[in-house]
C-alpha cells in the first residue's frame, strides 16, 4: 500500500538472470518489498551477492526487473523526470579517468541543462563541500581512492537531489577516508536528503542509518530501526572490582546470575529487585561497583543472526 | 548497381525509417527538445576524451609521414608523381580513417559498459537513444577532424610539390585540389556509414566481436561488385548468404572517388549524390535500430 511520505516504494521486485548454463535462472532479487520514507536514511545491508547492487541498478534503469515494480516520488522508475531528482554514487567511483574533478562535475552538471555560469558556481560549491578545491585540476586517474570517492559523491549532488542512492560509498577507503565519507553522508542527512545506502560496512551503517534492511539471497530477511532489530536487551552486565573468592561464589549461587568473572557479573535480563540483590551482595562482599549496563546487540550481531537463521 | 534495385533499397529503407519512427514515437516525440542538448553534451565529452588519447595523434602523425614520404619518388614524371601522391594520400586517408573509425566506434559503447562509466550518465536525465546518438556524433566529429587534418596535409604537400616542379620542362603536375578534397570528403562519408554500423553492432556484442565484425564489413563493403558477381554465379545457401551480404552491408566502394581524383577524371555527380543520400538513409536506419537495441540492453 502506498505510504503518503514514501519517496521510494518497491513491490514484489524480482530479477532472474538466465543463461544457457542456468536455464532455470539465478534469482538475484526475489520478491523484494521495501519503502523508504521522506528524509530517512535507509540502508540495505547484506553479504556479497545478496542482491543489493542489482536492486539499485533496477531502480536506476540500468537493468530491468523480471517482475514487480518500483516507484520513486510516486512515479515509475522508467520516468525520466525521476532522474532529475535523484543522485547516484556508483560503487568504486566509475567516472571518466582522463578528466579532472572540475571537468567531470562540469560535464555531469551540463546533463541537467545548467548554464555555464551556474555550472561554474555549482562546481565551486561541490568541490568545497567534498574538500577537493585544492585538487580540482588533478586528473581523476591520478586521484587517490578517497579523492575519487569524494568527486563521485559530488557528481551525485550536482542536481541537489532529494533522493541520494549510494552504492558502497566507503568501499576500499582507509579509516580516515571512511570517516570523511561518513561525515559527508551525515551532512547530507542534516540537509534533509532521503538516502538509500547499500553497504557491508556495518559500523558506518550503524552511525548514519535510521532504518536497515538485511538482504540475503535476494530477499529482505529483516527490516527495522536498529533498536527494533536489536529487540530487548537479553542480559544485564555489572562491572565491578574485587569479584574474587567468597564473593564470586556467593554471586554464582544467585539464581539470576549467568556468569561471574574477575570484573563482571552477567545476569539474565532481570527486574530491578533482582538487580538490587546482586548489587547488594557485591557491596557487602567488599566489591566496588563501576558500571551497570544492558548492552544491545550490535548490527554485526543482528546481521549474523539474521543470515544464520535464514541459511538454516 | 541496377537503378531499379537502388530505388527498391531506398524505398525499403525509407519504409523502415518511418516504421521505426512510428514504433518508437513515444521515445523520441516527447523528448525531442530534450534530446538535442543531451546528444550534444555526450558528443562533446566523447570528443574531449578522444582528444586525450595518444593513439589518435599517432595515427595522424603516421599518415602525415606517409604522405610526405611519397614526395621522395623523384624518378617519376611530374604527372605520375601527382597521381601517386593523390592516390596514395587518399588511400592513406581512407585506410587509416577506416582503421580509426573501427577502433573509435567499436570501443565507444562497450568501453562505457565495461568501465561502468555509463552508470553515472544513465542515472542522470539522459535517454538511452540520446547516449547512442551522442556517442556516434562524437565519433563523427573526431573522424571529421582527423580526415580534415590529413586532407590539409595532402593538399599542402600537393601545392608545395606543384610549386617545386612548375619551372621544370614538361611540367604537368597541376593537381586538381577540388577533386582531391571532394574524394576525401566522400571517404569521410564512407567512414560515417561504417561507424554507424559498428555502433549498432557494439550495442549488442562485446568489443572483440565488434572489431572482428567491423573488419569483415569493411572488406565486404569494399568488394560489393565482386560479391554481386559471385552471388549471380552461386546457388542455394551460398547465393542467399552473398545476396544478404550484398544488400545489408553498406556499399563503401560507392564512396570511392580516388580514381577520378588521381586520373583527373570528371566526378560523376549523380553517383556521388546517390551515394550520399543512400548513405544518410542507411545511417538513419542503422542508428534507429542501434537505439532500439541499446534501449533494451541491460548494463
Amino acid at each position: 500500500m502506498a505510504s503518503a511520505d514514501a519517496v521510494l516504494e518497491i513491490e514484489g521486485l524480482t530479477k532472474v538472470y538466465r543463461s544457457l548454463f542456468t536455464p532455470a535462472g539465478v534469482r538475484a532479487v526475489d520478491n523484494l518489498n521495501l519503502t523508504v520514507r521522506q528524509g530517512e536514511t535507509y540502508s540495505i545491508v547484506g553479504p556479497n551477492g545478496s542482491g543489493k547492487t542489482t536492486t539499485l541498478k533496477i531502480l536506476l534503469g540500468l537493468i530491468f526487473p523480471t517482475a514487480g515494480s518500483a516507484t520513486i516520488f510516486g512515479k515509475d522508475i522508467a520516468d525520466l523526470s525521476v532522474r532529475e531528482r535523484i543522485g547516484f554514487l556508483p560503487e568504486d567511483a566509475y567516472l571518466y579517468d582522463c578528466f579532472s574533478g572540475e571537468e567531470l562535475l562540469d560535464f555531469y552538471a551540463s546533463l541537467f541543462g545548467y548554464s555555464k555560469a551556474r555550472r561554474r558556481e555549482l562546481v565551486d560549491e561541490l568541490l568545497t563541500l567534498v574538500g577537493m578545491q585544492a585538487n580540482r585540476k588533478v586528473p581523476f586517474r591520478e586521484c587517490s581512492k578517497g579523492m575519487r570517492q569524494r568527486i563521485a559523491l559530488a557528481q551525485a549532488l550536482v542536481n541537489d537531489p532529494e533522493l541520494l542512492i549510494l552504492d558502497e560509498p566507503t568501499s576500499g577507503l582507509d579509516p580516515a577516508g571512511r570517516h570523511q565519507m561518513t561525515l559527508l553522508i551525515q551532512e547530507m542527512k542534516r540537509r534533509g536528503k532521503t538516502i538509500l545506502l547499500c553497504s557491508h560496512f556495518l559500523a558506518e551503517v550503524e552511525e548514519v542509518c535510521d532504518r536497515v534492511g538485511i538482504m540475503y539471497r535476494g530477499r529482505l530477511v529483516a527490516e527495522g530501526t536498529l533498536s527494533e532489530l536489536a529487540g530487548e536487551p537479553e542480559e544485564t552486565v555489572v562491572t565491578a572490582t574485587g569479584l574474587t573468592g567468597d564473593l564470586a561464589g556467593r554471586l554464582s549461587a544467585l539464581p539470576t546470575v549467568r556468569e561471574v568473572t574477575t570484573d563482571t557479573v552477567r545476569l539474565d535480563h532481570v527486574g530491578e529487585k533482582d538487580l538490587w540483590q546482586v548489587l547488594q551482595v557485591i557491596h557487602e562482599g567488599g566489591g566496588e561497583i563501576v558500571e551497570v549496563s544492558r548492552p544491545r546487540p550490535s548490527l554485526q550481531d543482528i546481521f549474523v543472526k539474521a543470515i544464520r537463521e535464514e541459511a538454516q | 548497381m541496377n537503378p531499379i534495385v537502388t530505388k527498391v533499397i531506398l524505398a525499403v529503407g525509407l519504409a523502415l525509417i518511418v516504421a521505426a519512427a512510428v514504433v518508437t514515437r513515444k521515445v523520441w516525440l516527447s523528448g525531442i527538445w530534450h534530446a538535442v542538448p543531451s546528444v550534444w553534451r555526450i558528443a562533446k565529452i566523447t570528443v574531449a576524451e578522444a582528444r586525450r588519447r595518444r593513439v589518435l595523434r599517432a595515427v595522424i602523425a603516421l599518415v602525415i609521414v606517409i604522405i610526405i614520404s611519397m614526395t621522395f619518388f623523384s624518378y617519376l614524371s611530374p604527372q605520375e608523381q601527382a597521381r601517386m601522391l593523390i592516390n596514395g594520400g587518399l588511400s592513406a586517408i581512407t585506410v587509416f580513417g577506416i582503421l580509426l573509425a573501427i577502433f573509435v566506434a567499436a570501443f565507444l559503447i562497450p568501453n562505457e559498459i565495461e568501465n561502468r562509466t555509463v552508470y553515472a550518465i544513465l542515472a542522470k536525465p539522459v535517454r538511452r537513444f540520446e547516449f547512442v546518438l551522442g556517442k556516434y556524433l562524437g565519433a563523427l566529429i573526431v573522424l571529421a577532424a582527423v580526415v580534415a587534418i590529413m586532407t590539409v596535409v595532402l593538399v599542402g604537400v600537393l601545392l608545395v610539390q606543384d610549386r617545386l616542379v612548375e619551372d621544370l620542362p614538361d611540367s604537368a603536375f597541376n593537381p586538381n585540389i577540388g577533386q582531391v578534397v571532394f574524394a576525401a570528403a566522400m571517404s569521410y562519408c564512407a567512414l560515417a556509414v561504417l561507424t554507424a554500423l559498428i555502433v549498432l553492432i557494439s550495442t549488442v556484442s562485446s568489443t572483440t566481436m565488434t572489431v572482428i565484425s567491423a573488419f569483415i564489413i569493411w572488406v565486404v563493403g569494399s568488394l560489393q561488385s565482386q560479391i554481386h558477381d559471385l552471388a549471380e554465379n552461386a546457388a542455394g545457401a551460398a547465393k542467399l548468404l552473398l545476396l544478404v551480404m550484398y544488400h545489408l552491408v553498406p556499399h563503401l566502394e560507392n564512396f570511392d572517388f580516388r580514381f577520378q581524383a588521381s586520373y583527373f577524371q570528371p566526378i560523376p555527380v549523380p553517383a556521388a549524390v546517390s551515394a550520399v543520400l543512400s548513405g544518410i538513409l542507411y545511417t538513419g536506419v542503422v542508428l534507429i535500430v542501434a537505439s532500439v537495441f541499446f534501449n533494451d540492453r541491460q548494463v
